[in-house]
């Protein structure tokens, strides 16, 4: 009788999920099917061209990198030079990914689109630093908001602020200050201090680009993260702090000892968010950028709308859905070993 | 029992609700229109006034043909987002949009997806427009698309300040505009104004930078990047000559920062009064004119100077289009020519100002007398330039990449003229030969 019963109990928890199955069939492994099926032909975007299947061509294009040798210094080298002695060399495909030689002065890294490579380059790059400056900066905040004091409400909804803008318009302010010109609060600043002519490119000069990315995704997103970690700090019972004070511990400490160890399954979460998150980044690099600089995400969305290759634009985005993926198993394995143990 | 019948209803619900929703999915919605009428939907531009305007030309043109109801759809603001929202349509076959507001630069990349309006007697519509605008829509002999209005590079000047330091007219080279933007610079400077420059234009990495250049390129004969023929000509003496010009005004007439502006952050300098020169599109000119601006009446407008060349300006502007899936593509093209017409250019040119395509409208005396400056803009877009989006269609915009990468590398120093040009044409005609 009781076997039976539990037969039909697991027949029905089926026949329940099965909706919400199907919907997940439907809306998100319908799509991801559809994308990597496309990612495997030439299919050009809203064209009645009839697509053709070409293998792994289009990962080939995104990810090929060769290591050439020149016939003199790559520094000595014009581009042109360079890119007519790919050419003669049945590369015409590659560009130099960058001038800068490496493994002795003749050799240089070529790519087929060295602007994927720089896409993922400079999307981890972004993805490390922000995270990590919010990490350090968000804790910081919960730290001190988590205490009790006078006019804690008002603080708590003041920083909360930056991340309730839409990202357009604070990417758009953010442009606007970071402008070449005096028109822009930081130029006229850096004149004051002294750094600049008050004429600096912060958005177009090559090593400031990336900071300026990241200090606007720090401002904005430092807040989540805080709030992540009140979420976390409030938690941890307040009769170990006590305990630990009478028994003459020092605050640095019950950091150490109680706050961080006990916070830990909160960090992960929230670490886990923001990368997952930073590693998609769209619409502070689509804003600020455009074409000039991208991000893996509108890498993709360019290749989509303006140049219209459906099938390489899905490959880019197999691709960033494999680089999540990976985060994502390794983050798995750390909550595991962090939560469960 | 109990348990069985709920069962079973779970069941029954369950099997109804997805029946239900598969089959709306593939269901068109009713709509109230009387079906005796036909309706037409207008994908229309909507910054500014646009949207409105548009909708005032779809009611006359329902007054006029009672039988159609003409439906006005707002579109994004931003260029890339409208075509994205194009795409998708077209992608989806979908026939919920019949007529379509594109850029002149999009004619090529949607050929196919855009009704031969030919079929539907264009021709006599056709000659009354600039015959620039017309052969850049015109594909494999098929015209895709009637001009609503046209822009054009043009060169914005300071009357006053030509005269206060002694210049008779607006320059006609570059030479001229090199040696008056330094003399009033620096004038100006010692009275004072540290912020003032000489010429502002569009320097930074995007599609603004290449109609900037092709000017350059196409007054000093060095040729249109891709000729109409297919040919890749950037990579010649010319063209990396006039790079190099502009190369050298960065730092003594225009300013370092010069590399990141677009076409606002241009207009903006100028009409605060902090320069002499300027080439912008024609929007600037009411802004210029209006009373907050500190240049009010103190400005005017010239066509661009020349090189080795004639004056050069890159065409651009906004085109109707008939979409392909449309059901009525016989209404659609009529109501195209219709909004596309003297009639209906004249009432937009005189309400927001925008310019016609139709030459007869450059003498019309109430046009004249609304917007001073048409009687320039006629010269201006006789030798007007189109970009070589025919010619490089579907792969335009990479061409265009390619040719802005480069040039701005060329104009921050990274390489020069020479190689910009040389890159490019390399460049261009591996996309091409995919």
């Amino acid at each position: 009788m009781r076997k039976y019963l539990q037969r039909d109990q697991k027949k029905l928890a089926f026949l329940l999920l099965s909706p919400s199955f199907l919907l997940l069939l439907l809306i998100a492994f319908y799509p991801l099917f559809t994308v990597v099926k496309s990612s495997f032909t030439n299919e050009t975007f809203a064209s009645a061209q009839k697509a053709q299947w070409v293998g792994l061509s289009n990962y080939k294009e995104l990810l090929a990198m060769r290591v050439v040798s020149l016939p003199k210094s790559a520094k000595k080298m014009s581009q042109v030079e360079i890119l007519e002695h790919l050419n003669s060399h049945d590369l015409s495909n590659f560009k130099p990914l960058s001038r800068i030689p490496i493994f002795g002065e003749t050799k240089i890294l070529v790519a087929s689109d060295p602007d994927f490579i720089l896409a993922v380059k400079d999307t981890l790059f972004f993805t490390v630093i922000s995270v990590f400056l919010e990490l350090i900066l968000g804790m910081m905040i919960a730290l001190m908001l988590v205490a009790q004091f006078k006019g804690q409400g008002f603080f708590r909804m003041a920083m909360l602020i930056p991340w309730a803008i839409p990202t357009v318009i604070s990417s758009k302010m953010w442009g606007w200050m970071f402008a070449p010109s005096r028109l822009g609060i930081m130029n006229v600043m850096a004149q004051w201090l002294g750094f600049t002519d008050g004429q600096f490119p912060f958005l177009l000069n090559e090593t400031s680009q990336l900071w300026v990315i990241i200090a606007i995704d720090v401002w904005k997103t430092t807040p989540f993260m805080a709030l992540l970690l009140m979420a976390g700090l409030q938690a941890i019972p307040r009769g170990l702090y006590e305990a630990a004070t009478v028994d003459g511990y020092s605050s640095w400490r019950q950091f150490w000892n109680i706050t961080l160890p006990l916070l830990k399954p909160t960090i992960v979460v929230a670490l886990i968010f923001r990368t997952l998150d930073a590693l998609r980044v769209f619409d502070l690099f689509q804003i600020i950028f455009a074409q000039k600089r991208f991000s893996l995400a509108s890498f993709t969305y360019y290749q989509l709308i303006d140049t219209k290759r459906m099938g390489y634009s899905s490959a880019a985005g197999i691709i960033i859905f494999l680089i999540i993926f990976l985060f994502t198993l390794v983050y798995m394995r750390i909550v595991r070993e962090n939560i469960y143990d | 029992m109990k348990k069985k019948l709920i069962q079973h209803s779970i069941r029954l619900l369950y099997f109804v609700s997805l029946v239900l929703f598969i089959s709306s999915c593939g269901k068109k919605q009713q709509t109230a229109v009387d079906n005796a009428k036909i309706k037409l939907v207008v994908a229309s531009g909507a910054i500014g006034e646009e949207l409105k305007e548009t909708q005032q030309k779809a009611k006359r043109f329902m007054q006029l043909h009672p039988n159609v109801i003409v439906e006005v759809l707002d579109t994004p603001d931003l260029s890339t987002d409208r075509l994205g929202f194009i795409m998708q349509t077209f992608a989806a076959q979908s026939d919920a949009i019949d007529i379509m507001q594109i850029d002149v630069i999009w004619t090529g990349d949607l050929r196919e997806h855009l009704v031969d309006l030919n079929v539907y007697g264009a021709a006599e519509h056709a000659k009354n427009h600039f015959p620039a605008i017309i052969e850049n829509n015109t594909v494999d002999g098929k015209l895709l698309a009637m001009p609503m209005f046209i822009d054009g590079g043009m060169l914005y000047y300071r009357k006053d300040l030509l005269e206060k330091y002694g210049f008779e007219e607006p320059p006609k080279t570059w030479q001229q505009l090199e040696k008056i933007a330094q003399t009033v610079q620096d004038g100006e400077r010692e009275a004072q104004n540290k912020d003032f420059w000489g010429f502002l234009w569009q320097g930074d990495a995007y599609e603004g930078l290449t109609c900037d250049a092709l000017e350059w390129v196409s007054s000093n004969d060095g040729g249109t990047l891709v000729e109409l023929n297919g040919d890749i000509s950037i990579d010649n003496a010319n063209a990396a000559e006039a790079i190099d010009m502009a190369k050298n005004w960065i730092g003594t007439i225009s300013p370092e920062a010069v590399l990141g502006y677009g076409e606002e952050d241009t207009r903006m300098i100028f009409q605060s009064g902090n320069a002499m020169f300027m080439r912008n599109w024609p929007y600037a000119y009411n802004l210029g004119q209006a009373k907050e601006s500190a240049v009010s009446g103190k400005f005017d407008v010239a066509p661009l100077p020349r090189g080795r060349g004639k004056s050069s300006s890159t065409l651009g502007g906004w085109e109707l289009a008939v979409s392909k899936y449309s059901k009525h593509p016989k209404e659609a093209a009529e109501l195209v020519f219709f909004m596309t017409g003297e009639k209906e250019q004249k009432t937009t040119a005189l309400t927001i100002g925008n310019n016609p395509t139709i030459l007869k409208l450059y003498k019309d005396k109430e046009i004249l007398k609304a917007i001073p400056y048409i009687p320039i803009l006629y010269d201006t877009f006789q030798g007007a330039v189109p970009r070589p989006s025919t010619a490089t269609a579907p792969n335009y915009s990479q061409v265009s990449r390619s040719f802005f990468v480069n040039v701005h590398n060329a104009l921050s120093g990274k390489i020069t003229g020479e190689e910009a040009v040389k890159t490019a044409a390399l460049d261009i005609r591996n996309i091409l030969k995919k």
